[in-house]
């Protein structure tokens, strides 16, 4: 479905979807849904925005998603509210579903999510009632060992409904970064060509092989996220990581358990970074390459419901700086694999002609229309690409069916324990952006928040803890440890803790897990243990916070009066 | 004072909103960002819209804008040296070619970029590592 058709539900299911700090912009539409009549159902663990102006805010326990969505389908079923003709007409793998999901009836679920029986019922007949009805997802669901099982759950419930095929239904992940989508398209990805074409597909390799002039590897490519395992652990020498090119990215800052990313970083033989500023990251390359920015270069990115638009130049760079393609072109030729490119247009042209969903989509359609919305099959100007997917209930599968998948429920990988009782979800901040380079750089938007961030903490926990508004407190897990700031607040659950991951010094993946969902291969951001301390002397703290500031800043470049060097 | 207005696509998060900047090009600064009328925002734009592109002035708060080349020439944990983009690049491709020789194409590992650096830039750092180095090591931070 595409943004705007988001207004229009009837009813719209937002889970795990924090829209008010992650895209502003798309909190818009829901709060017009709600004034336009349409039924809110928000489940998170804290009281978002969206919980606020729900009709019904289920605040389960973090960690249990697929207890609850089960269960939702259990309800539906059992209380006749299935659209059995659609089951019957565009679906395979319902009876097995069905034996999955008999268990988790609403009473089976309460003390796994938290979520009182009667609350669950309430909850599944509004969305299985209210036509059309439309699923939000975010990072609340991808960010756990089990995510694509949720992800599927959620499409199990949008499939038993009949709420696929028209506008304002379906489900619908809410991208986080300005180009995951793209980044995605483009196959930037370990089985995947441009498009979703499969590397392991002998005839879609060949089609790449002749366009490319070159065999290919039949093999799928190690995910991000292994990486460090591959640098450190592997013990076969071909398979294990040995240099490592990094674009655009700033694993040591991003990615879960830093002290991990350190150590594989320092034992990695070649590092290379290429970006727009220094970073966490660059401490550790052996080359880095500067890339002009947003801004600075032309382009094409895809937004979250799968609309390509253009990004244009508004100022010359100033410095030395190339574009990112030119800078990869120019490595390629120097290997002997000649790239010859004289803009992005080229290579767009080039990628285009191979992936079949994208072949209609040229920059003169995205320049004429403001953005096309793929698949885009053909060239004519006619075909102005599809707002939404799966049309008159047609899926992209051989026999255009759609497929039930049940899985059981699993709890998250790191439990509360004695030692940690407590536990930590990494979020988002609303003025900041991931890893804080643009956004900290920029003058307005430093003022709204900076170092060392916060943890925020139930009230009764805080009381407990005698912490109060501001205090700094060192908060650990058996991975590591940071300091910031305690936000006592009644939006979140006893037990539960909440940092935003922009920090260096706040920086909640010192204490994250890098244990990943087993398809997607995403870690579990959303859940560890960790235990909150309190520090007596604040003064003390303070100092060690501003001193840690400047030290960084000074790595990074920044004169801070004390003799700084890059 | 010559200005000149470009529409784009914000930086910032996957909701894909459309911005209006008005540019100085001879001082070669952006004097104003507005919101424009595209299918996802619809005339409104959140604060990293409005705010967000005072990094391109490099303001020196938290670090600094890469601007040249370079190279730790003696090793791991050695001062970042500048060097020429010529040789930069022969560096890179030398390394890379050597590892390659030694370990194999599966020993090198690329990332895409969820960020700035768009779509093609995309398309031609997975064909890169793909038809180049010869492996599918290639994969960024963002996934379903």
């Amino acid at each position: 479905m595409g943004i705007p058709e988001i207004e229009d539900a009837g009813c719209l299911l937002c889970f795990g979807y924090n829209g008010a700090d992650s895209h502003p912009i798309v909190a818009r539409r829901i709060v017009r849904g709600k004034q336009k009549g349409m039924k809110i159902i928000c489940a998170d663990p804290r009281v978002t925005e969206t919980a606020r102006i729900s009709d019904i805010h289920l605040q389960l326990k973090g960690g249990s998603n697929l207890a609850l969505v089960n269960a939702m389908a259990n309800v539906i079923w059992n209380e006749g509210l299935a659209d059995t003709r659609f089951i019957e007409e565009h679906t395979k793998g319902f009876d097995e579903f069905l034996k999955v999901i008999e268990k988790y009836t609403p009473e089976y679920a309460e003390p796994i999510t938290h979520i009182p029986a009667d609350e669950i019922r309430r909850a599944a007949r509004m969305y299985a009632t209210t036509k059309p009805a439309m699923i939000l997802y975010g990072m609340g669901v991808c960010q756990f060992t089990q995510a694509v099982d949720v992800v599927k759950g959620l499409a199990n419930l949008a499939l038993m409904t009949g709420n696929f095929g028209g506008p304002s239904m379906g489900i619908g992940p809410v991208r986080g970064q300005n180009n995951v989508q793209g980044a995605c398209d483009m196959g930037a990805l370990p089985n995947s060509y441009p498009g979703y074409q499969n590397v392991t597909v002998p005839e879609i390799r060949e089609k790449f092989e002749k366009a490319w002039g070159v065999p290919l590897s039949d093999q799928v490519g190690c995910p991000i996220t292994h990486v460090p395992h591959r640098i450190l652990h592997e013990k076969d020498e071909k398979k294990r990581i040995h240099a490592y090119y990094i674009f655009g990215e700033d694993p040591a800052q991003s990615d879960p358990d830093l002290a991990e990313v350190r150590e594989a970083l320092d034992k990695c033989d070649f590092v290379v970074m290429q970006d727009i500023y220094m970073n966490k990251t660059g401490l550790y390359a052996d080359v880095i390459l500067p890339a002009t920015a947003w801004g600075e270069n032309e382009g094409i990115y895809t937004c979250a419901d799968r609309g390509f638009q253009r990004v244009r130049k508004l100022i010359e760079p100033e410095g030395d700086m190339r574009p990112d393609w030119k800078i990869i072109a120019d490595i390629s030729t120097a290997m002997g694999y000649p790239m010859n490119y004289r803009n992005t247009e080229e290579i767009w042209n080039e990628m285009i002609d191979l992936c079949p969903s994208f072949t209609g989509a040229t920059y003169e359609k995205i320049e004429k229309y403001g953005g096309v919305q793929w698949p885009c099959r053909d060239k004519s100007m006619e075909d102005r690409g599809t707002p939404y997917l799966h049309k008159d209930g047609i899926f992209a599968t051989k026999d255009h069916k759609a497929l039930f998948y049940g899985t059981d429920w699993h709890p998250p990988v790191e439990l509360e324990n004695d030692q940690y009782p407590m536990t930590l979800s990494t979020v988002r901040e609303v003025g900041h952006y991931s890893v804080r380079t643009m956004t900290g750089n920029c003058r307005t938007l430093r003022n709204l928040e900076d170092e060392p961030g916060w943890v925020q903490m139930n009230t009764q926990d805080c009381e407990k803890m005698r912490l109060k508004k501001g205090e700094l407190v060192k908060i650990l897990s058996k991975r590591g440890y940071c300091i910031t700031r305690c936000l006592p607040t009644d939006r979140v659950k006893p037990g539960a803790t909440y940092m935003t991951y922009q920090w260096w010094i706040g920086a909640c993946n010192e204490l994250t897990t890098a244990k990943l969902d087993p398809i997607s291969n995403t870690p579990e951001y959303k859940y560890c243990a960790c235990r909150v301390e309190k520090i007596q002397d604040q003064e003390w703290a303070e100092r060690h916070v501003r001193e840690l500031y400047d030290d960084i800043r000074a790595q990074m470049g920044i004169d801070t009066g004390k003799g700084a060097e890059a | 004072m010559a200005l000149k207005q470009v529409q784009t696509t914000c930086a910032y998060c996957g909701a894909g909103c459309q911005i209006m900047f008005t540019v100085d090009t001879d001082a070669n600064k952006i004097v104003e960002a507005v919101p424009a009328d595209g299918r996802t925002n619809a005339g409104t734009l959140c604060l990293k819209g409005h705010y967000g592109w005072d990094y391109l002035n490099d303001p020196q708060i938290l670090t600094k804008r890469l601007r040249k080349p370079m190279i730790r020439k003696g090793g791991k944990k050695s001062p970042l040296v500048e060097v020429s983009w010529e040789e930069a690049i022969s560096y890179v491709a030398e390394r890379l070619g050597e590892i390659k020789e030694k370990y194999g194409p599966d020993s090198i590992m690329g990332t895409g970029s969820a960020r700035g650096a768009g779509n093609e830039a995309n398309y031609l750092m997975q064909k890169f590592m793909r038809a180049c180095i010869g492996t599918n090591n290639v994969d960024h931070c963002a996934r379903i």
